[in-house]
């Protein structure tokens, strides 16, 4: 039964004057993607600048103070080595852009051809291809990138691959869905009956339209690297002491929780926290806007 | 469009119904569409009122409104919807709910979507009739056999236990139609009830509601874009264009002597007719509801337009046996 | 009923190509790059003798292919290798750990589940209002915190400053003694033993882990299930049934049922990244499940116990869709009609 949809609103006026208007009108009708993205962009500053904003070097260490409390000298305190919290956590904010943004970019430039190729192809190759990205899918992707990185080897650019790896189905799977659904519309036969080549078809005819569902995966994805490495770092693997990473301090200040020696676990805590939160909020956000009900004015 | 003088009361009697979308656009403005404006239009018992248009002018809308089905952001902001002498824009919604699915009922374009996809059919009608009339398990079951027999639905028994996948669409919307009437509804709304359906399947379900609502003396508000439908079946007919029905009355005299230039263009638009290049209005787009001009509606393309057009509009003349909302409707 | 049975047997049989990728993929995590895989199946202690041993067990000398044929064959038998590090069977050991896991990963998500349905569910309902505002917020909260803050922020909490929680040290005092043993749940084993005191201390052991496991599954539950249910709402046959004047509860059941089988497959896949996070938690709150051990393995490099770990989850994850796949069976109709 269709419910009389909204009439279709009208095209929004264009031009730079408006430009400013119409960001700032976006960002109000988002409140939490715009949240989102100022959390993004004041952690990417802080990674950015960190050899600015961090007032001591954050692999050195000061013999004595170790575990001083937070303070006037130490502002979050030290960490088990007698190194600056606050430091190593602004420095941390390097390892999780320097992790999440290769990974996001590895799962795309893989992910997305195969899901184009998939859906456009179809038959046995579409087949074959759902099944092992729906197998790697599923499973527990921890205990997945745990067992390869300490098959592999235990470097940071293994970390990287075996995680942008487990992103590749996510985005392979939208993309596919809407090759799929644009195949339904007879638009890419009449793409093929007018003669292009293959590439021209995937890449010139297709990648714009169905790159609208991966659009607003791309910050949770990103918010989930975060959360991946930093558990990687905590079990052990893929990083090593004393680098500044925000899982590997959580690591070692988790024996410290016990005895009270909060600050060394918590504010990198904390920072990790806010990211991830920060990216979801921003994919959240992201979602709303795009979402094709919003813009018809909805039912 | 009263008929004969003398006559009962109409069963449902519209009377200038505006409805509006207010709506937040993707940079946060508020736009404000106005979808119905000034529907006036009257059914009675008997009759089937063919509601005709292009898609887009509010038929589907003015069914809703008359269901108090709207909801955000439509809203009615104007306007009486009277049926069998109440007007239901006053009723709570317990007991507009207990209206509908008992005295009217409405019939759906996509039948194979609108049943419940983990109940059994049989069951589906069954639960209307319980739940309205209070009946006991076995009752409704009898009931729901005899309203599948009703609407020509062989072997009711094993079909009954069909799951709403099963059915093709004139099948699923055959039980539809048995659940509109489970009830003894007094006003089936039929929106678009055929379109998607085959042309031989789309007979039998249309001869299927004229037999019932001639037999039971009940009404139909038939809701479609076809006007070959609205000629084979439909007593009275109104014509709508961006959200105004611009002419109403009945069926054979709307369409040999249509006075509205609107009415006018949808019936010289057949094929045969264009090609003769018979037409004389600007074909165009569906007008912008959200910047309606101020009056006519149809202003921007009417050959007959005047500066008077673009001020206010009369309403429908509620008795008259033809009516037309226009400056200037061709003589009748 | 032969019905059901017949279905169980196609559905086990659907899933052993999966199982062979599977075996595929741990009898490859061995021999990456070249590796020879006796090093790390065996273990930097092991004597020539041993080494030998291991060669011929699963004919290292032999082509890949043979190698794989052996490999599969003594899976099957139940021979997983054995670990270096404790010298033991992995099968057994393994084995020997599960309930524990099981025990931590079951009532958590029990309890999470309960919640995040009827969150997601609730929001929906209500959507747009206080309710709906504040489940989403939370749910982003519980979605942002990844598992290893999250349960050490509860143990500095509640452990800490309120000195509520027991240590996290294991499942129970180390002053008290484990019960007999018949499930291998500290916490049934001691109900069923009648011992007050083990079954007590069990179970404050379990409140934090568990919590952080009910945490970690309910809030994108709360999520999907508001999506869908809000989907299920705006269908056509929602609002038919509204139009035919149905009563709300009616409606409102309509809902639930047709919401339950998406909900139930997307909180298939949940459990099973759920697996996941408990293996952190493990850690953390020395549990001593399977995944504690297997976390370990990883970490020491004791692959056979790596290969049997990897090999047991996708066991657990295999056995959690095909039992999903039979419910959905049973609760909606067009699934059958689809079934090759």
């Amino acid at each position: 039964m269709n419910s009389p949809s909204a009439p279709a609103l009208p095209d929004v006026p264009s031009g730079m004057g408006q430009l400013w208007r119409r960001i700032s009108a976006i960002a109000r009708s988002t409140p939490t993607g715009s949240i989102g993205l100022v959390i993004i962009a004041l952690f990417a500053l802080l990674a950015l600048f960190a050899p600015w904003l961090a007032p001591f070097d954050p692999v050195k260490p000061f013999p004595t103070s170790v575990l001083a409390r937070p303070g006037t000298q130490f502002l979050v305190g030290t960490d088990g080595n007698g190194m600056d919290v606050f430091s190593r956590t602004i420095y941390g904010a390097r390892y999780a852009f320097g992790i999440a943004v290769p990974v996001l970019l590895f799962g795309l430039v893989v992910g997305v051809p195969i899901g184009l190729y998939a859906g456009y192809r179809g038959g046995w190759v579409d087949e074959i291809t759902l099944r092992v990205m729906d197998a790697i899918r599923v499973f527990p992707s921890i205990i997945l990138a745990l067992a390869i990185v300490s098959a592999t080897g235990q470097s940071l650019a293994n970390v990287v691959l075996v995680i942008g790896m487990l992103d590749v189905p996510v985005f392979a799977r939208l993309v596919r869905a809407e090759v799929l659904a644009m195949r339904a519309g007879g638009f890419v036969e009449a793409a093929v009956n007018a003669g292009n080549p293959t590439w021209r078809i995937l890449f010139v005819h297709l990648l714009p339209n169905c790159i609208r569902g991966a659009m607003a995966q791309m910050p949770i994805r990103m918010a989930w690297a975060v959360r991946v490495s930093a558990t990687l770092a905590f079990i052990g693997v893929g990083i090593q002491a004393p680098t500044p990473e925000w899982g590997a301090m959580i690591r070692q200040g988790a024996d410290y929780m016990i005895s009270g020696e909060w600050w060394v676990s918590i504010v990198p805590g904390v920072a990790l926290v806010t990211l991830i939160i920060g990216f979801s909020m921003f994919g959240d956000g992201l979602e709303e806007l795009l979402d094709p009900r919003r813009q018809k004015g909805s039912r | 469009m009263s008929g004969a003088p003398g006559l009962a009361a109409p069963l449902l009697r519209v009377h200038d119904l505006h409805v509006h979308f207010v709506a937040r656009d993707r940079f946060n403005h508020l736009r404000t569409a106005r979808a119905l404006n000034g529907v006036s239009l009257q059914i009675r018992r008997g009759q089937i009122f063919g509601l005709v248009g292009e898609t887009g002018a509010g038929k589907s809308l003015t069914a809703h409104a008359v269901m108090q089905l709207l909801r955000e952001p439509a809203r009615r902001v104007k306007g009486e919807i009277r049926f069998e002498d109440q007007d239901l824009t006053e009723l709570t919604e317990d007991a507009m709910n207990r209206l509908r699915g008992d005295r009217i009922a409405m019939v759906v374009q996509s039948p194979k979507t609108s049943l419940d996809p983990l109940t059994r059919v049989g069951e589906q009608i069954a639960r209307i009739h319980r739940v309205h009339r209070k009946a006991s398990e076995p009752q409704a079951r009898e009931k729901a056999l005899q309203m599948l027999r009703a609407v020509g639905i062989p072997d009711p028994e094993s079909r009954a236990q069909a799951w709403p996948h099963e059915l093709s669409g004139g099948m699923a919307q055959r039980v539809l139609i048995a659940m509109a009437l489970v009830n003894d509804a007094q006003l089936i709304i039929a929106d678009e009830p055929s379109t998607g359906l085959d042309v031989t399947v789309q007979a039998q379900i249309l001869d299927l509601l004229r037999d019932t609502v001639r037999t039971r003396q009940m009404a139909s508000l038939l809701i479609t874009h076809d006007l070959g439908v609205v000629a084979q079946y439909c007593d009275q007919v109104g014509v709508m264009f961006a959200g105004s029905l611009v002419e109403a009355g009945p069926v054979a005299e709307v369409f040999t002597r249509p006075r509205h230039p609107y009415t006018r263009h949808l019936l010289d638009s057949s094929p045969d007719r264009i090609v003769l290049g018979q037409s004389q209005n600007r074909a165009g787009t569906a007008p912008d509801l959200y910047n309606l001009p101020p009056g006519c509606p149809y202003q921007n393309r009417c050959a007959r337009v005047q500066q008077v057009c673009r001020g206010p509009l009369m309403d429908l003349p509620e008795d008259a046996d033809h009516g037309v909302r226009c400056h200037f409707p061709e003589a009748a | 009923m032969t019905s059901t049975f017949f279905l169980v047997l196609r559905r086990a049989v659907l899933s052993l190509p999966i199982l062979l990728g599977v075996l595929l993929f741990t009898f490859m995590l061995v021999r990456v790059g070249n590796n020879d895989p006796v090093g790390m199946l065996a273990g930097p202690t092991a004597s020539a003798k041993e080494i030998d041993a291991i060669r011929a067990a699963y004919k290292l000398d032999q082509p890949v292919l043979v190698q794989f044929v052996e490999y599969v064959k003594l899976v099957f038998k139940g021979d997983l290798g054995m670990s270096w590090l404790s010298g033991k069977p992995v099968l057994g050991e393994l084995l020997m750990r599960l309930p524990a896991t099981l025990e931590l990963v079951l009532l958590g998500s029990l309890v999470g589940g309960l919640v995040g349905v009827w969150a997601g569910m609730q929001s929906a309902l209500n959507a747009n209002r206080r309710f709906d505002h504040w489940s989403r917020f939370l749910s982003l909260l519980g979605f942002g915190m990844p598992t290893i803050f999250l349960g050490l922020a509860l143990i500095f909490v509640f452990f800490f400053l309120l000195q509520w929680a027991p240590p996290p040290m294991g499942r129970i005092d180390l002053m008290i003694n484990s019960p007999k043993l018949v499930t291998g749940s500290y916490l049934i084993d001691s109900l069923i033993a009648g011992d007050r005191a083990a079954a007590l201390s069990a179970a404050g052991r379990l409140v934090l882990p568990c919590l952080v496991v009910a945490i970690v599954f309910a809030a994108p539950l709360i999520k999907q299930t508001r999506a869908i249910a809000l989907d299920v709402m705006a269908s056509d046959y929602v609002r038919y049934a509204r139009a035919a004047g149905l009563p709300k509860p009616m409606v409102r059941r309509m809902i639930w049922r047709n919401a339950s089988v998406p909900v139930l497959t997307y909180g298939a896949t949940e459990l099973t990244a759920l697996f996941g996070a408990a293996s952190v938690l493990e850690l953390i709150f020395s549990w001593g499940g399977v995944s504690q051990f297997g976390l370990t393995a990883i970490l020491k490099g004791d692959f056979a116990v790596v290969q049997g770990y990897v090999l047991l989850m996708s066991v657990i994850a295999i056995v959690i869709f095909a039992i999903t796949d039979l419910l959905i069976l049973k609760l909606e109709p067009r699934a059958a009609a689809g079934a090759r």
